[in-house]
């Protein structure tokens, strides 16, 4: 104790000089840039996942409809609520956000007498801070869920051009479960796949390393599942969360690599048993994915199907359009004889309209299913395109297929920007490299490279392996010398494709005109279906819509006896063919009941 | 760390040793010798300081793990020991003999977990809960959720969609 | 000539050691102090048994702030764990933050970036600072002077200030999340951080002269509320109250975490071990930390990483294993016990605060004998912050 400790004290009195720290106007201070305030949604960019609400440890967020979001592919339609009596404003849900649609502004006054206005719509609800520019948005470094899809390892070009080995390796383990962590189960995907595959259930199921229980769920809804998971269109992918703000998951890849990862032996006994015989019998003609998938659902429900294909082996497209180094025959093989283990009988090389009559088969059978699919190539008709060395694509896949001869061509030239354009090109070019040592092919079409209709993998890939590709080039006529030989595809450059009513009626520079010296020309420009097998009258009995048998949703003709899905109906793709087998499945075996009735 | 666990090794029945880092490991010791390998740590081998004292419920296996742990400043180390109880006889000889502190610990555990330290001074005295009715509430047996949901209400008027099944609702699903 | 309690009141030990106080004897008086007390330092109560106006026995009553954290823990995923941890201690949340962070990281395999260790320690150190300024506005109150917390509550006001514009928060900051943290500095931060540490030099400055050379501050803490050190394992004393005792106890050198093994300081000790000697370590240690911010701000690095690749945070599943994490906290030694089971939530979460040993078991010992006018100096000089003795 000292003096100074009696009389330091009073230097306090030193503040009564001072000017006062306190804020004078507390109520218009702007919290920091940063300030976790009141929260944004930018409903534009919303797609209603839900992973906001997922994340939210308070059990703030609810999702709900609103009026001015309409449910569609890729957005749920519903926006996320937020009660502010439980929000604790951690903004995990900001940075979850899988589109960077919720954000915070700075904003943190919010007086109102009614309690129940605290739980509001952000975006939805209009509030004085939504065009707030400051407060907290996730930073550019900061992520909770990786955005980079785990590349999948495929053969070099060089190891491919010359073999028609399978090009993608499939995810191992370790890989497939990195992939399926990046997936947040939000279940967008599944509206958009036509077949509405329970694809955030099999992802959890690779995550838990359970692959049984993941095949058992595949199964139950595509019974191609080692097809799809390689040549799937992956519309999936399209709708998926995590593309907004990175890479879409690689649900492909993770629905193969279920299928890799299962012994085969295993299959039968996961996907179970059929159930007792009905005593019902349904005939399929074609044993495409949708007519094979018919067949799977109806001899698992007990009834007797018997499928009818005129080729020699079943898979349609998929095993006759499809190059092997994109689905090896084993895998689809697989598939088929799981589908006929179910107790489905198949007659091959059974010609509907040759060897047996469709009254027949509506004689014998409860229901007949045409899932004929799209056998035959379009044609461009251009002048001396009948030269016996202009090919339709689907004919020549078909003979590579089934070992049929043909001369191969040195020098070819495919019209077509489509993937079968890509998978004929792709296919020769390793004929080529085989027997001649070099590849000389070159794809032309009317688009844009970018616009082409063909996979963005299946260009970069087939130009890797050689394919030359000319864009806006428009077909004129194919040129052949006085010994009649063919010597070029003449083209015309493409000014413009659609008219200003987005009819199709390309317009063409008629001075850039290019002849593309080849011995053959391939057509790629799409396919039709033929149906002489129908017959004259029951062709005449039935109703068609614009060259195409008209059906209802269910797949239904106007007989009641018949019913039609896949391709020959709802043009190509895979997956929707195993969703039409599903449906006309659904709808025979609900007439089947009615008729025991 | 190793050479600690062999000295000890030597003297007590002790489990399998888990490095958790170099200045931290685990072992399990029966209850039977917990108090003399306690005492031994504490008067030789220098852990004098009680950082905490816990339990983990493993209501799958029927046990309560107890842990002490204990830290040696000048060493810098920490060890953690592991006591396996019977979730049926939740019974513990008490330490507060050794750390006079031990008895708040034992209190807690009383309470929140129901198991039982005799002798430990007013170790059933209510500590935190009040005219707390149900089974200990950090047993793993008692469900927050099932008891806040029992007890209070919530504010009328939430409700949730999930986005995959609305999705099929409005655009694939029955009567669609 | 100092106070000499007349012993001959006091109670006799029953038997089997409790105190024998037969209150209709009129001789002793049940007091209780708090929970709503200005003396007492948040939500608890100290049930005092008077003698005249000497305290014979006390009591910790706790459970006015218990919110069962660690059971509610059990069923939320590991990050949805990190918003709800800092609410375990309000003035100085973020060592709840660090020591669940770093738990979680030891134990999924995780190292959280160099630059995200050294933004973790300046956060560590501005709470520090702030949980100080509570104390001392809490410790000279306790004694009738108003005006020192009317002072260290601007000067906190200004750190919440760095906070806010920093984490995005004044109080609970949620910044520091397992991986890392949230975000770098802010563009001119360090150059507002250095006004504001002159500002609370300055305000320490005032705070000094007026509180500690202060006749009736010392009168009333000099001597008073004395620890013995050989206590100090016995009741698990550790922070400042075990450095004013004569121990250099302090994680941050023991066991240096973060970047605490890059920065220059010596732990601050006292050796009488009172209340004045407490209060004057923590306003030591207190500068130390604005020299430590000051460190950091000049030695960490500019750019880098802020955050460790985290599996996808909604499916996280951690191993089976267990560890304790400690930190130096403003009151000594906090810790975070985290057992995991594999699973996506944590098995148990045993917080370890060190309010816990010290309002407890340490204030039912030392408050026996001494004047009830002091009880609240006492328990501030311990510097207790109940929400972590019941969490």
């Amino acid at each position: 104790m000292s003096v100074r400790d009696l009389l330091s004290p009073f230097s306090a009195w030193k503040n009564v000089l001072r000017d006062p720290v306190t804020i004078a106007d507390p109520l218009n201070r702007d919290a920091a840039p940063r300030y976790r305030g009141f929260h944004q949604n930018d409903i534009a960019k919303c797609i209603g996942c839900g992973t906001c609400e997922t994340i939210c440890q308070n059990g703030a967020i609810d999702m709900l409809p609103v009026d001015s979001v309409a449910t569609k592919i890729g957005d749920s339609g519903l926006r996320p609520r937020i009660d502010y009596g439980r929000c604790c404003w951690c903004a995990l849900c900001v940075d979850i956000c899988m589109t960077g649609s919720l954000t915070m502004s700075n904003e943190y006054k919010w007086v109102d007498p009614n309690p129940d206005n605290f739980r509001f719509t952000p975006g939805i609800d209009r509030k004085s801070w939504d065009s707030a520019e400051l407060g907290y948005q996730r930073p550019e470094q900061h992520r909770l869920t990786e955005t980079k899809r785990i590349a999948m390892q495929e053969l070099e070009a060089d190891e491919r051009i010359d073999n028609f080995a399978e090009i993608v390796a499939g995810y191992t383990v370790a890989e497939a479960k990195l992939e399926a962590d990046r997936c947040v189960s939000c279940g967008i995907c599944v509206a958009t796949c036509p077949t509405h595959m329970a694809i955030p259930e099999y992802i959890a199921a690779v995550r838990d390393g359970d692959y049984e229980r993941g095949l058992k769920i595949l199964y139950e809804t595509n019974p191609f599942s080692q097809v799809c998971g390689r040549v799937c269109t992956r519309k999936c992918e399209t709708s998926c969360a995590s593309r907004h703000e990175g890479d879409a998951i690689a649900i492909r890849w993770l629905k193969r690599h279920i299928t890799d990862q299962v012994p085969y032996e295993r299959y039968r006994e996961i996907v179970g048993d059929p159930l007792p015989p009905t005593g019902k019998k349904v005939a399929i003609i074609g044993a495409g994915p949708a007519g094979l998938t018919a067949a799977f659902d109806l001899a698992r429900l007990g009834h007797q199907v018997t499928v009818f294909e005129a080729k020699g082996a079943g898979g349609g497209m998929t095993r006759y359009g499809i190059p092997e180094y994109r689905l090896p025959y084993e895998a689809l093989d697989r598939d088929i004889n799981l589908i006929l283990s179910m107790g489905v009988e198949i007659h091959y090389n059974c010609r509907i309209g040759v060897d047996r009559t469709m009254d027949s088969l509506q004689q014998d059978h409860d229901a007949v299913v045409l899932a004929i699919g799209l056998q035959q190539g379009r044609q461009t008709r251009i002048p001396q395109s009948n030269h016996e060395r202009v090919y339709r694509a689907v004919d020549l896949l078909h003979k590579i297929t089934a070992n049929e001869p043909f001369e191969l061509p040195h020098c070819a030239v495919v019209i077509g920007g489509g993937n079968v354009a890509m998978d004929i090109a792709r296919s020769l070019a390793r004929m080529q490299k085989q027997q001649y040592g070099v590849v000389n092919i070159t794809v032309t079409a009317l688009e844009e490279q970018q616009h082409f209709m063909a996979d963005a993998d299946e260009i970069k890939e087939a130009l890797e392996e050689g394919v030359l590709i000319r864009d806006r080039c428009g077909p004129q006529g194919c040129e052949v010398d006085t010994g009649g030989k063919l010597i070029g595809l003449k083209t015309w450059r493409v000014v413009s494709i659609f008219d200003e009513e987005r009819r199709f009626a390309p317009k063409y520079d008629e001075q850039d005109e290019v002849v593309h010296a080849c011995d053959t020309v391939i057509e790629a420009i799409g396919q039709f279906s033929d149906n002489s097998l129908l017959g004259e009258l029951l062709t005449e009995t039935l109703e068609w819509d614009r060259g195409r048998l008209k059906i209802d949703a269910a797949g239904r003709t106007s007989e009641p006896w018949l019913w039609s899905a896949g391709d020959c109906v709802k043009g190509p793709d895979v997956v929707s063919a195993v969703a039409d087998g599903h449906r006309v499945a659904a709808s025979i075996h609900q007439k089947l009941q009615e008729e025991d009735r | 760390m190793q050479a600690l666990y062999h000295r000890l090794k030597a003297l007590f029945p002790l489990g399998e040793l888990t490095e958790q880092r170099e200045n931290l490991v685990f072992v399990t010791v029966d209850a039977a010798h917990l108090r003399s390998l306690l005492l031994q740590l504490r008067d030789i081998e220098g852990f004098t300081h009680l950082v905490l004292l816990t339990a983990v419920d493993w209501i799958e296996t029927g046990e309560f793990q107890l842990t002490y742990l204990l830290g040696n400043r000048a060493k810098r180390q920490d060890i953690g020991v592991r006591v396996m109880l019977s979730r049926e006889q939740a019974t513990m000889a008490t330490i507060h003999d050794l750390w006079p502190t031990a008895a708040t610990y034992q209190r807690e555990l009383r309470e929140m977990f129901g198991i039982d330290f005799p002798q430990s001074p007013g170790v059933n005295e209510e500590f935190i809960l009040e005219g707390w009715n149900d089974i200990p509430p950090y047993r793993r047996d008692f469900n927050t959720l099932d008891y806040a949901e029992a007890t209070y209400n919530d504010r009328p008027g939430r409700e949730s969609r999930d986005p995959a099944t609305y999705m099929r609702e409005k655009l694939y699903g029955e009567g669609h | 000539m100092a106070y000499q309690p007349d012993r001959s009141q006091y109670p006799q030990r029953r038997p089997d050691g409790t105190l024998d106080i037969d209150l209709t004897s009129g001789k002793y008086l049940k007091l209780w102090q708090g929970p709503q007390h200005p003396g007492i330092t948040g939500n608890m109560s100290v049930e005092l048994t008077v003698c005249g106006d000497e305290v014979v026995a006390g009591k910790t009553h706790v459970g006015y702030l218990h919110r069962g954290f660690e059971k509610l823990m059990e069923r939320r995923t590991f990050i949805q764990c990190f918003p709800i941890v800092c609410r375990i201690c309000v003035p100085e949340p973020d060592f709840n933050e660090y020591c669940y962070a770093a738990a979680v990281e030891e134990l999924a395999g995780i190292t959280s970036p160099e630059r995200a260790n050294w933004i973790r320690t300046l956060i560590l150190e501005m709470g520090r600072i702030n949980s100080y300024m509570m104390y001392l506005g809490g410790q000279a109150g306790s004694l009738g002077q108003g005006v020192i917390g009317q002072w260290t509550t601007y000067a906190r006001d200004l750190m919440l200030d760095r906070f806010e514009e920093l984490t995005g928060a004044r109080i609970y900051h949620m910044f520091i999340l397992p991986g890392g943290v949230r975000d770098g500095l802010p563009e001119g931060f360090k150059q507002r951080m250095e006004e504001t540490l002159k500002e609370i030099e300055s305000i320490l400055k005032d705070v000094y002269n007026v509180m500690y050379c202060n006749a009736v501050f010392k009168k009333r803490t000099v001597g008073i509320g004395y620890i013995d050190p050989q206590l100090l394992d016995s009741y698990g004393i550790t922070g400042p109250t075990a450095r004013a005792a004569g121990v250099a106890k302090d994680v941050r050198r023991d066991q240096p975490y973060l970047v605490y093994d890059q920065l220059d300081f010596e732990p601050i000790t006292g050796k009488d071990s009172d209340i004045y000697t407490r209060a004057d370590v923590r306003r030591r240690d207190l500068l130390m930390s604005v020299d430590l911010i000051r460190q950091i701000l000049a030695k960490m690095p500019d750019s880098g990483e802020l955050m460790a690749k985290l599996p996808n945070v909604l499916h996280w599943q951690i191993p089976r294993g267990e560890t304790y994490i400690r930190g130096e906290c403003s009151r000594g030694e906090y810790g975070y016990y985290l057992v995991t089971d594999g699973s996506g939530y944590p098995r148990r979460v045993n917080v370890r605060g060190p309010s816990y040993t010290h309002a407890v078991a340490l204030l039912e010992r030392l408050i026996v004998n001494i004047n009830i006018a002091d009880v609240a100096a006492l328990m501030v000089s311990l510097h207790t912050y109940p929400p972590e003795i019941e969490r």
